[in-house]
């Protein structure tokens, strides 16, 4: 017996989570008109994010239908291609770098996505899969040492590529899950302090193997990415070089003022002073064409989706389902924190995009797919099927 | 199923605090920044965006006063690039090949003036249509450079009234920093000697601005703003460019008769013609001279370095105003004029003159020129002979009267302090004193007290005592107006843009000496009587304007003795008082005095033909 449709909508459809995610959509296009508008290839630009859309709606869909729980069977396999996806920019022939900083999956010529943009997904999935192993009760220091190892797997391969923006989004997805896994306070205490020694060490190392090597590009880290670290901590410094992106990019949101200079318009946007205006400063653009209002709008749409999948992860129906959402909740408020905190000075530059406003269709596609999955775990918080 | 819920319960929660502390402090940054401090971000994104550029103004012509240019204005091609090409090396060395400047020269040009960041630099003024079209076919090999109009003053007569005039250059720091043309900024050409100095401000017009909007490469999007420049305004001077030209011949051609003479040392000297009643400078000329049109577009380091050099006896200097000389014998009229205004004289007052005079004692004794002597002369007598002997005598009677009469009358004659002549540069001269002496060796106490021959030197012009040029004639137009100063001016006129006069230039006198009409008239007795019957005549033989004048040659340790000629004419309604001072010349009758009858011949439409004559007075 087929149920009425009312009752399948009520069901499935999360009016949050739709309502929030269509208005971001629709804000994201219009942003990406707005900031390409006065770039060469504009119309090209704005069709291929349309066409992302399109392609993320349909993966939407899939997800949305497509059983969440199946995943959790796979954890292997999926590991197995996580690692795979990982890596597959450095399998000869299958890909492609550019300008040394993103990584594309290419066959031939022909350009297929950003491999590390589902990557952030399917990281979710694996980790969601072996915390709920765990059924909640995440204080065995074996347990502990077990998923984090686990997790390190991927981690070290992204920063491996080197990918370390994706792999501070990996950290921030791990640590939500973590927290909301049963880790204990103590132990993020324990793996915040070796993080940071980490670091240290490799900045150390770095150093070291810089003047040893004599490559001063960098060895472990990327000289710009040591340069952007210290025009955070001092946005004065070299305002004609590293600093010039931070500086413009704050003059152009700080001029937006309350109600900005008007969608398409503010001399900071139209003249080129933004760098990467339609995809990591896409913000830059939204606040001075829309100013305090604009940006308060998109901080507030950013707040309904997330409380939103914060109700999905609180009435999923198993552990492994909450930990999706909570992982995915943790991917979007990092990236949110880190794209919008760079571009006012409040985070230091890194090649972070702003979910579901930054130009870029892989980006868009893994947006919309996480959002699918959310919609497959709130259809299903009442049993495996309804229909 | 319930169990993981109440698990999970509170670690919700620390989820969803941590996202709305990430966006609350999200939102507060940008409250801070968009709706705090919004207004300096929008000013600093104006600073980004708006480039304003500055558009010279025509500068205003200089007209002689029948109207005629002495300096207008020639529309040329510049080329011009942007500060940034001094980093292509290729370019540069490229560039200097086609316009013919050295590569050091280009950079040195680019380099300067930083402040206007878009402001293009002249790199060359004046290019051939050539090279201008050569530049403009080549434009993609030239990335920048540009071929702009521009104007440059054009001097008709070449070096004719140099010094009035002055040259134009571009604004030096100093002169920046002096706060005296509060709109003008770095790279602005501004007058800088003359009357293109002193009369800046009218000549400058208003600049007018440019606005664009530029992209992050600071390439000009589009135009938002521009004020169209207004051009300087048109002044005409007092000088005649007639009575200039004969004037700067007459000097050159006295300097020429002092070498004939032998005396080759002389280079340098000045001559000035005054009007009597209005202080109008209708001639004004310096020796040696320079071409202003050396300054055009910037001068060459080397000719700069030239023009200053102790050898080259300093062109630029405006020895009219700018140098100060014994006046000599040149003196004796003012000495006389003092003596008879005191009553310290009378027309009747006689000397004798032995040739060696000993009035303060025989080992203070003085030579006359003529050491024959000249035996008893009244004042008259004394003047056209310039027998020193007799000053002497006048110079004691100074000495022993209370009150440095003296001084005190030359004062009132314009000397020792600056007329004011709306020339920059003018020098104050000297007339000594008791107080002037103390304080002049202050380290040599010794040499403090006034001495009787201190006063006895002062009576013959020499001494301490210092005038200009300008001085020297102003007080002759003095003594021939009936002791009026008039403060002298070159200005005669500011033009409004349709040639009529806007300002026009006033008498205004600077002192008055009143001397009295029986005193006028002994005193032109005597000064006409120097150019018939004494010292000048051998240079104003034949000549049918009465002249009352007087010789000078006045001795400069270490050099040959300067010759000098001060006088006004017509001796009996006075129009002109004319000036003229060789430097080492010789005497003052045969090589000053010419020169002054060759200005006269032409300010009174006569015939001149060049007068070999021979003095020995001093």
């Amino acid at each position: 017996m087929r149920a009425p449709l009312s009752r399948i909508l009520r069901d499935r459809v999360h009016l949050g989570v739709v309502l929030s995610t269509v208005a971001l959509v629709v804000f994201g296009g219009v942003m990406v008109w707005a900031a390409t508008m006065t770039m060469t290839g504009h119309a090209a630009l704005v069709q291929r994010q349309y066409l992302g859309v399109g392609i993320g709606l349909i993966a939407l869909a899939v997800m949305w239908v497509l059983d969440y729980q199946v995943l959790k069977a796979w954890t292997g396999p999926l590991m197995v291609a996580l690692s795979l996806l990982i890596i597959s920019p450095r399998i000869p022939g299958l890909g492609a770098s550019v300008s040394g900083a993103t990584s594309w999956l290419q066959i031939g010529s022909i350009r297929l996505f950003q491999p590390s943009e589902p990557a952030k997904l399917l990281f979710i999935v694996v980790m969601a899969a072996i915390i709920a192993e765990y059924g909640g009760k995440l204080d065995k220091t074996p347990d502990i040492l077990k998923v984090v190892g686990l997790a390190s797997v991927p981690l070290v391969l992204i920063l491996l590529q080197p990918d370390l923006g994706t792999g501070m989004v990996f950290v921030a997805i791990a640590s939500g899950m973590l927290l909301v896994g049963g880790m204990k306070a103590r132990w993020f205490g324990v793996f915040a302090v070796a993080g940071i020694v980490l670091v240290l060490a490799v900045f150390a190392l770095n150093s070291v193997l810089v003047t040893s090597m004599n490559k001063p590009d960098g060895v472990l880290i990327k000289s710009y990415q040591v340069d952007r670290l210290l025009v955070f901590v001092d946005p004065t410094r070299d305002p004609k070089g590293a600093g010039y992106n931070l500086q413009q990019s704050k003059i152009a949101i700080g001029s937006g003022g309350l109600t900005g200079a008007g969608l398409g318009m503010g001399s900071q946007s139209r003249l080129n002073f933004i760098p990467e205006r339609h995809t990591d400063f896409i913000f830059s653009v939204l606040g001075e064409q829309l100013g305090f209002a604009g940006a308060v709008m998109l901080l507030a749409l950013y707040l309904a989706l997330m409380a939103s999948a914060l109700s999905v992860s609180a009435s999923s129906r198993d552990l492994f389902g909450a930990l999706v959402a909570a992982g995915l909740i943790s991917m979007w408020a990092f990236q949110i924190l880190e794209n919008m905190g760079m571009t006012i000075g409040m985070m230091p530059i890194t090649g972070i995009p702003l979910p579901f406003m930054s130009y870029g269709s892989s980006f868009m596609v893994t947006n919309l797919a996480g959002v699918g999955m959310l919609l497959s775990i709130w259809s299903r918080r009442y049993g495996t099927t309804t229909t | 199923m319930t169990t993981f819920r109440q698990l999970l319960k509170g670690r919700f929660a620390v989820l969803g605090v941590v996202v709305l502390v990430a966006l609350g402090s999200l939102t507060a940054r940008l409250w801070g920044m968009q709706v705090l401090s919004g207004s300096s971000f929008a000013a600093a994104a104006e600073g980004n965006r708006i480039r304003e550029v500055s558009l010279p103004a025509a500068r205003g012509r200089i007209l002689d006063i029948k109207g005629r240019p002495l300096v207008t204005n020639r529309p040329v091609m510049a080329v011009t690039a942007p500060a940034t090409i001094s980093q292509d090396t290729t370019l540069v060395a490229h560039l200097a090949s086609v316009i013919g400047v050295p590569v050091d020269e280009i950079t040195k040009r680019l380099a300067s003036y930083k402040a206007e960041r878009l402001a293009p630099r002249v790199l060359k003024l004046d290019v051939p249509m050539q090279t201008a079209a050569y530049l403009a076919e080549h434009s993609a090999d030239f990335p920048g450079v540009a071929v702009e109009e521009s104007a440059v003053r054009v001097y008709p007569g070449g070096s004719l009234a140099a010094h009035v005039l002055g040259y134009t250059g571009e604004i030096s720091e100093t002169q920046l920093a002096s706060g005296a043309l509060p709109d003008a900024k770095i790279g602005d050409i501004v007058g800088k000697s003359g009357v293109e100095a002193s009369y800046d401000k009218v000549l400058q017009g208003e600049k007018g601005f440019r606005r664009f909007e530029v992209d992050n490469q600071g390439r000009v999007r589009s135009v938002l703003d521009e004020g169209a420049p207004r051009a300087g305004k048109d002044i005409k001077l007092t000088i005649d460019r007639d009575v200039q030209k004969v004037t700067e011949k007459a000097l050159a051609d006295a300097i020429a008769e002092a070498h004939r003479q032998g005396f080759t040392k002389a280079k340098g000297g000045a001559a000035v013609v005054l009007d009597v009643k209005t202080g109008a400078v209708v001639a004004m000329a310096s020796a040696p001279t320079y071409d202003p049109s050396i300054f055009l577009g910037g001068i060459k380091q080397a000719t700069w370095d030239a023009l200053n050099a102790k050898s080259s006896e300093y062109p630029l200097n405006n020895r009219a105003i700018q140098a100060a000389y014994p006046p000599a014998s040149s003196f004796k009229a003012v000495v006389a004029m003092a003596g008879l205004q005191t009553g310290l004289l009378t027309p009747s007052t006689a000397f004798n003159c032995p040739g060696f005079w000993t009035g303060l004692g025989k080992q203070w004794g003085k030579w006359c020129w003529d050491h024959a002597g000249h035996g008893t002369l009244s004042l008259v007598a004394a003047i056209e002979q310039s027998c020193d002997g007799y000053f002497y005598n006048v110079g004691k009677r100074f000495y022993q009267a209370p009150g440095e009469k003296l001084q005190a009358f030359a004062r009132t004659l314009g000397l020792g302090s600056k007329l004011g002549i709306d020339l920059a540069g003018e020098v104050a001269g000297r007339v000594p004193d008791a107080a002037w002496k103390k304080a002049y060796n202050q380290n040599y106490p010794e040499y403090q007290q006034w001495l009787p021959g201190d006063t006895v030197n002062m009576a013959i012009g020499q001494g301490d005592l210092l005038v200009t040029p300008l001085q020297l004639a102003s007080a002759y137009a003095a003594l021939g107006n009936g002791g009026i100063v008039v403060r002298p001016h070159v200005l005669d006129a500011v033009l409004a843009p349709d040639g009529t006069a806007s300002v026009e230039s006033s008498v205004s006198v600077v002192s008055n000496a009143h001397l009295t009409a029986a005193n006028l008239a002994t005193l032109r007795h005597a000064l006409v009587g120097v150019t018939t019957v004494g010292t000048g005549r051998g240079s104003f033989v034949g000549f049918p304007i009465s002249v009352a004048g007087k010789t000078g040659t006045a001795q400069v340790a270490g050099k040959d003795d300067y010759a000098l000629f001060a006088c006004y004419a017509p001796a009996s309604a006075p129009r002109y008082a004319i000036v003229v001072i060789v430097e080492q010349g010789g005497h003052g009758g045969s090589v000053a005095a010419p020169a002054a009858r060759q200005i006269m011949a032409k300010l009174f439409g006569k015939k001149y033909t060049t007068i070999h004559t021979t003095d020995v007075s001093r």
